[in-house]
C-alpha cells in the first residue's frame, strides 16, 4: 500500500533468525499431536499449503508476499516447481538470492522487488498463486483478487491465509482500539485486518470458486507461542521489545477478537 | 470475426433456441426471439464455452444481446486463451 508497510520486515533480518524456525517462515505453522517443533511445524505447513494447490510437480507458482522464502524454496525443493516470489521489502532478496545460490535453485526460483498493487503478473502464467498473511497489507481487495485470477490459468488454484477480524461487528468495535492502532503503525505500517466475509466476498466478486475454509487460530497461537519463548531467551532491545509487545497482543486476541483462516480458491466454473 | 466461429455459434445459439440457423442474422435481438429466456443464454454460453475450451467473463456473458456480440466476445476469449 505504501512504503513504510514492509517497515517491520525491512528491519535486521538476524532478529528474525533468531526467533523464527531455520525455514524463517513469518507467518502460522500446522500442528498435530506428533509435532514437537516450530520447524515440524512449518514444514507441515507449507506440506498443506502444497495439498491445497493439489501439486504434482513442476507447477508455475507466484508467492505474493514471500517473506524470506521459506515457501519458495520449499515448493522448489521439495516439488521442483518454477517459482517467483514478489515483495517490497528488499532486504528479503538478498537473503533469499544467497539462500537460493546455497541450494543450487537459480533455475527454480526468482523473485522480484515489488508493489503487488503495481505489480502485472503474466496474464494466465501461474498454475497457483500463494498469499500467506500478505493481503492484509493491501487495499483495495476487489483489484487484488481480480489480478490474482488474471495470473492464474483456468483451473489455477489461489491459496491465502490471512488473520481476521472475528467479525463486522468486532471490527467496528476494536479497530481503532489502542492495541490494533499499535500494530497497525508500529509494525504493519499499514494494514487492514478484516472478517473472513470480506476476503470472501472479494474472492466471489472477482469470479473465484471457494473451495475450502480451515481454521487456524490455534495453530497461529501455538505458533506465536514458540515465537515468544524464542524471543524471551533474546538479550534485551528495542527490537525485541517491540517484538515481545506485538506477539502478546496477537495472541490475546485469538479467538476473541480476531482467527486466522486458510481460503482455498480456485478459477473455475 | 472469425467466420468459422460465427457459424458455430450460430448453430449452437439456434440449436438452444430451437430455430433453424438460416432464420438468425448476425443482429438478431436474442432477447426478442419467441421462446428464449435467460436460462437458454446461460446453457447457449455454456455449450460455447465447451466448444471452444474456454471460459468468458460475468461482464462479458450478461449483456450479450446478438449473434455478432457473442462472436465478438467467443474471439477475444480465444485470444485470451492463446495468451
Amino acid at each position: 500500500m505504501t512504503a513504510a508497510t514492509n517497515q517491520h520486515y525491512d528491519l535486521d533480518p538476524e532478529i528474525f533468525a533468531r526467533f523464527l524456525d531455520p525455514l524463517r517462515k513469518y507467518s502460522s505453522g500446522l500442528f498435530d499431536a506428533d509435532t514437537t517443533s516450530l520447524e515440524q511445524a512449518q514444514r507441515r505447513k507449507l506440506s498443506f499449503v502444497a495439498g491445497q494447490l493439489r501439486l504434482l510437480g513442476g507447477e508455475r507458482i507466484l508467492d505474493v508476499g514471500c517473506g524470506w522464502g521459506s515457501l519458495l524454496l520449499f515448493m522448489a525443493q521439495e516439488y521442483g516447481c518454477h517459482m517467483l516470489g514478489i515483495s517490497p521489502a528488499a532486504r528479503q532478496h538478498a537473503y533469499i538470492a544467497e539462500r537460493v545460490a546455497d541450494l543450487g535453485l537459480e533455475k527454480l526460483v526468482r523473485t522480484e522487488v515489488a508493489q503487488f498493487e503495481s505489480y502485472e503478473p503474466e496474464r494466465g502464467g501461474f498454475d497457483a498463486v500463494t498469499m500467506l498473511g500478505s493481503v492484509v497489507h493491501m487495499a483495495p481487495l476487489d483489484a487484488v483478487f481480480a489480478k490474482i485470477r488474471r495470473a492464474l490459468r483456468r483451473g489455477g488454484l489461489l491459496y491465502l491465509s490471512e488473520s481476521c477480524f472475528r467479525s463486522a461487528a468486532i471490527r467496528a468495535a476494536y479497530d481503532d482500539r489502542p492495541g490494533t492502532e499499535f500494530v497497525r503503525h508500529s509494525i504493519f505500517g499499514s494494514g487492514e485486518l478484516r472478517p473472513l466475509s470480506e476476503l470472501i466476498a472479494g474472492a466471489e466478486s472477482a469470479g473465484f470458486s471457494i473451495r475450502a475454509v480451515h481454521d487456524l487460530t490455534s495453530d497461529y497461537r501455538r505458533t506465536i507461542e514458540c515465537w515468544l519463548e524464542n524471543l524471551r531467551t533474546l538479550p534485551d532491545s528495542p527490537q525485541r521489545a517491540e517484538l515481545l509487545h506485538y506477539l502478546e497482543i496477537a495472541n490475546a486476541g485469538w479467538g476473541y477478537t480476531t482467527k486466522h483462516y486458510a481460503l482455498t480458491c480456485q478459477k473455475s466454473r | 470475426m472469425t467466420l468459422a466461429v460465427s457459424t458455430t455459434v450460430t448453430e449452437i445459439v439456434a440449436a438452444e433456441l430451437g430455430r433453424a440457423p438460416e432464420s438468425l442474422r448476425p443482429d438478431t435481438d436474442l432477447r426478442a426471439v419467441e421462446g428464449a429466456d435467460s436460462i437458454k443464454v446461460l446453457r447457449m454460453v455454456a455449450k460455447i464455452e465447451q466448444a471452444y475450451g474456454i471460459e468468458l467473463e460475468d461482464d462479458e456473458i450478461f449483456g450479450l444481446t446478438t449473434i455478432d456480440q457473442v462472436v465478438a466476445v467467443v474471439d477475444k476469449a480465444i485470444a485470451r486463451e492463446q495468451g
